[in-house]
């Protein structure tokens, strides 16, 4: 039998009063670092995040507003499938991050190696890094959601207490995923043998992969003409998964649409005073799971770590180091280093299989564009306009790839770099090789699926040339730009490539490829829009003006891919310049 | 008042870390335990510590099992890892308040316990700076600080000596000393075989998860004497890391705290 608790033990809430303080002081400190030591970086930070949410905001407002006016039969229910959808799609993502996260601070951080040698309760502990859990998992969630709900309260010109009960029920809603989410991740380590993560990865997968699926199900099914009332009807039958009535997500729903009514403050106050007890609920049903076997499952997760783990020489390397012959002996091994590092992180392919996902299901779905093209317009300028679309949302995901995967391999680096500076690699060398490889990286993804949209959409091949070289451009600019930057501004404290991507190098990395995304594709799409609107415009005669046009045009459009092609050799060259200089100067 | 390892096991998967250990460590006794890498030490000393549990047997800190106990295991317990966690935001004074509140010390009590330690481990300069200026060194002594802030019963030291000066090595010998002298059990894991010959009362020698051999250190000096070697030239012989030489195992790992045979196939 345990004996008696000793007389120093601390009551449960002075423990939670010395966490709290501790974690008060580690805040305000960072707080007070940021503002006096980074003030460009919170303000672009900040000035970032509102136009964001401000952008997020307008797209709700404008298209509740729309949707109104355009289908006020089916507006209430629409909006009540929408959101339903929308809620319950972010329940899940919120389930499977926070039980990633909660792995990773439960299990595996230094902090609770030395936490767990202290006199606290395991659910103390449990709590500690679960609020956290909420902060971390949530703040996406509410720069997500809050625009949508706030749009549609203005929409809606909703009471006074819509916006009183907002916040309470967005994070009663929070905590329940997030429990569920913990509970999750301590049953998972506890019962299954070996390598949790790959498990909880693979949910995360699963569950993204059962979202598109069901996305993919309501928006390319419905043959009715977009955005009609038909074709609301037959979406919003699709939306019936949302409409169970024991989702958090469905109570979420209702309790907010009823809060707009000015006359069902009572149904509000009963869906808020639902998600709050479920969040309790939930929340003392996973303080009393990890009271139970969090310290058994620690210790069993490092019984099973000592494995050997062996990996071979894998024949893509050898295909790699063969394809890359042409580049000198140091660029070659380094990048077969590179990939086998990547390879071998299954943290890493993980979320590019995601990226990757996203962009097959963004160019299955190319044929629907071509859908009801009369009413369109002149076909070669919606074609056009659709082919540079989706050269932007390639280049957008490639600029989020460079800016998470490219940008904080030079910070990593630079932590063993006295490995490389004892081989007699130039510092040099180590960036070229780094180029290359995301050059190459994401030039052969981007160009194939261009060149498939491409050819679906049957554009003129001097214009598929054009998105080619735009391709080349844009690739080796974002390389550019990460590798440059990543080198210019390393973040050499930190070892999660994920956190230093989320750092202020990491963000400006982002907002400089985003502009130079768009710089590049407005400079070839435009002209090239207008020159081939106009040249394939048979119904305007071939007068003399009219061919003095054309060659004006024919000007922009040359000028414009020039223009696009000097940007880029900017775009690389510029950060590479300034990314070297630093890097040389760099004391590790 | 002991550390006591009954017939204690730690599996990984297959590999046995730790076999059949049973050992005593009673108050006062400043115990070394040496080993190769890979030996248990550092299992041992996380299953005293309650971060690892054992998979066959029982570890008691001043009469608290580890596992059904093992708040008040570790509340007998001061802990200095191999290594170190601090929290880089705070300062080292925030750190020992953290530390030592949550062993129940308080107000003045907790001052002077802070200021004691901070003294003695030539902090006091420092103790207002955040931890991330520390070097490796003030980081060790820091933690050294907070281990024997509450005054425990029980020291669990895993490689003490990582990243010390040699003026900070002399400070912590004579501190774990004195502590072992004023009724302290200080157990520690050591690579550093010089330490453990100067200070320990007690060796134990592990290998393969076994404690091969565990006697005291005038009976070291007399097993050294006879066989003309060093404590090191011992120690590889006991660990097969000389000339592939074989050993018995010592019957004081079978029996515990008794002295164990500690003759040597030659």
């Amino acid at each position: 039998m345990p004996n008696p608790p000793s007389p120093d033990f601390l009551p449960a809430p002075a423990e939670a009063r010395v966490f709290a303080e501790m974690r008060r002081r580690l805040v305000s400190t960072v707080l007070r670092q940021t503002f006096s030591r980074a003030r460009f970086r919170v303000s672009l930070v900040v000035a970032l995040t509102g136009v964001l949410w401000g952008g997020i905001f307008w797209m709700f407002y404008d298209g509740f507003l729309f949707l109104r006016t355009t289908n006020q039969d089916v507006y209430a229910a629409t909006v009540h499938g929408l959101f339903g959808a929308f809620l319950l799609a972010l329940m899940l993502m919120l389930m499977v991050s926070s039980g990633i996260i909660l792995y990773g601070s439960l299990f595996r951080s230094c902090e609770i190696g030395f936490l767990l040698t202290l006199p606290a309760r395991s659910e103390r502990l449990f709590l500690h890094k679960f609020q956290e859990a909420i902060v971390l998992s949530s703040w996406g969630f509410l720069l997500l959601a809050s625009p949508m709900l706030l749009a549609y309260g203005v929409v809606a010109e909703a009471p006074w207490y819509f916006y009183a009960l907002l916040m309470p029920m967005v994070i009663a809603f929070i905590y329940i995923p997030v429990a569920i989410g913990a509970m999750l991740c301590l049953g998972v380590v506890r019962l299954v043998r070996d390598n949790p993560l790959a498990i909880l990865i693979g949910l995360g997968i699963l569950l993204a992969a059962v979202s598109a699926w069901v996305g993919w199900g309501l928006f390319n099914g419905p043959r009715n003409d977009l955005l009609t009332p038909a074709w609301f009807q037959e979406v919003l039958g699709r939306l019936k998964i949302a409409d169970y009535r024991l989702l958090p997500s469905w109570w979420l729903t209702t309790g907010v649409l009823d809060a707009a009514d000015s006359s069902m403050l009572a149904e509000a106050t009963l869906f808020l005073t639902l998600l709050i007890s479920n969040a309790l609920f939930f929340r003392q049903l996973a303080l009393w799971t990890a009271g139970r076997v969090y310290r058994a499952a620690y210790s069993g997760l490092y019984g099973r770590t000592l494995r050997r783990k062996r990996a071979r020489r894998g024949r893509f390397d050898q295909f790699l180091g063969w394809l890359l012959r042409p580049l000198p002996d140091p660029v070659r091994l380094l990048i077969v280093k590179d990939l086998r590092l990547f390879r071998r992180d299954p943290l890493q392919w993980s979320q590019v299989l995601i990226f990757a996902g996203f962009l097959v299901v963004y160019f299955w779905n190319i044929p629907r564009f071509t859908y009801n093209i009369a009413a369109v317009g002149t076909y070669i300028g919606w074609v056009n306009m659709v082919s540079f679309l989706n050269l932007s949302v390639v280049g957008l995901l490639l600029s989020t790839f460079t800016t998470r995967f490219v940008y904080p391999v030079i910070s990593l680096e630079g932590r063993r770099f006295w490995i490389l500076d004892l081989t007699g690699v130039s510092r040099q060398t180590v960036l070229w090789s780094k180029y290359f490889f995301a050059t190459g990286g994401t030039l052969l993804p981007c160009a194939t699926l261009v060149l498939i949209s491409d050819l679906t959409l049957k554009v003129p091949v001097v214009v598929l040339l054009i998105h080619q070289l735009t391709c080349v451009v844009l690739c080796s600019g974002l390389a550019g730009i990460a590798v440059g930057l990543g080198a210019w501004l390393p973040n050499l404290r930190e070892e999660s490539p994920a956190r230093i991507a989320a750092g202020f190098g990491g963000t400006l990395t982002l907002v400089v490829s985003t502009l130079y995304i768009l710089i590049v594709v407005l400079l070839t799409a435009m002209p090239t829009h207008f020159y081939f609107a106009a040249h394939y415009a048979v119904s305007l005669p071939a007068s003399p003006g009219w061919q003095s046009i054309q060659r004006w045009l024919m000007f922009w459009w040359v000028a414009g891919t020039v223009g696009s092609l000097l940007v880029g050799v900017a775009a690389t060259a510029i950060p590479l310049r300034i990314g070297f200089k630093a890097f040389s100067r760099l004391e590790c | 008042m002991m550390i006591e390892f009954e017939n204690v096991t730690r599996c990984y998967a297959r590999k046995v870390a730790v076999d059949r250990l049973t050992l005593t460590v009673p108050p006062g006794e400043l115990f070394t335990l040496l080993g190769p890498n890979g030996a248990g030490k550092t299992t041992t000393i996380k299953m005293v510590t309650g971060l690892l549990r054992p998979t066959g047997g029982s570890v008691r800190v001043c009469g608290h099992d580890v596992v059904g106990d093992q708040r008040n295991a570790t509340l007998a317990i001061g802990y200095v890892p191999e290594e170190p966690f601090l929290y880089d935001k705070l300062t080292g004074r925030e750190f020992l308040e953290f530390a030592g509140q949550m062993r129940g010390l308080t107000g003045s009590l907790l001052r002077n316990r802070i200021a004691r330690e901070s003294e003695f481990f030539e902090l006091a300069d420092y103790l207002d700076d955040l931890a991330e200026s520390y070097s490796h060194g003030m980081r060790q002594r820091l933690v050294f600080a907070s281990a024997m802030l509450h005054d425990p019963p029980a020291l669990v030291v895993d490689e003490p000596m990582v990243g010390l000066d040699p003026r900070s090595v002399r400070a912590v010998k004579d501190r774990l000393r004195a502590r072992a002298d004023a009724g302290t059990i200080v157990f520690m894991s050591t690579h550093t075989l010089a330490i453990a010959e100067e200070i320990a009362d007690r060796i134990g020698i592990m290998d393969h998860g076994q404690l091969r051999t565990l006697c005291t250190r005038s009976e070291l000096e007399t097993l050294m004497a006879s066989h003309h070697a060093s404590l090191e030239g011992l120690f590889l012989e006991l660990t097969n890391g000389a000339n592939g030489k074989t050993h018995k195992a010592g019957n004081g790992a079978a029996n515990g705290d008794s002295v164990g045979d500690l003759s040597l196939e030659q």
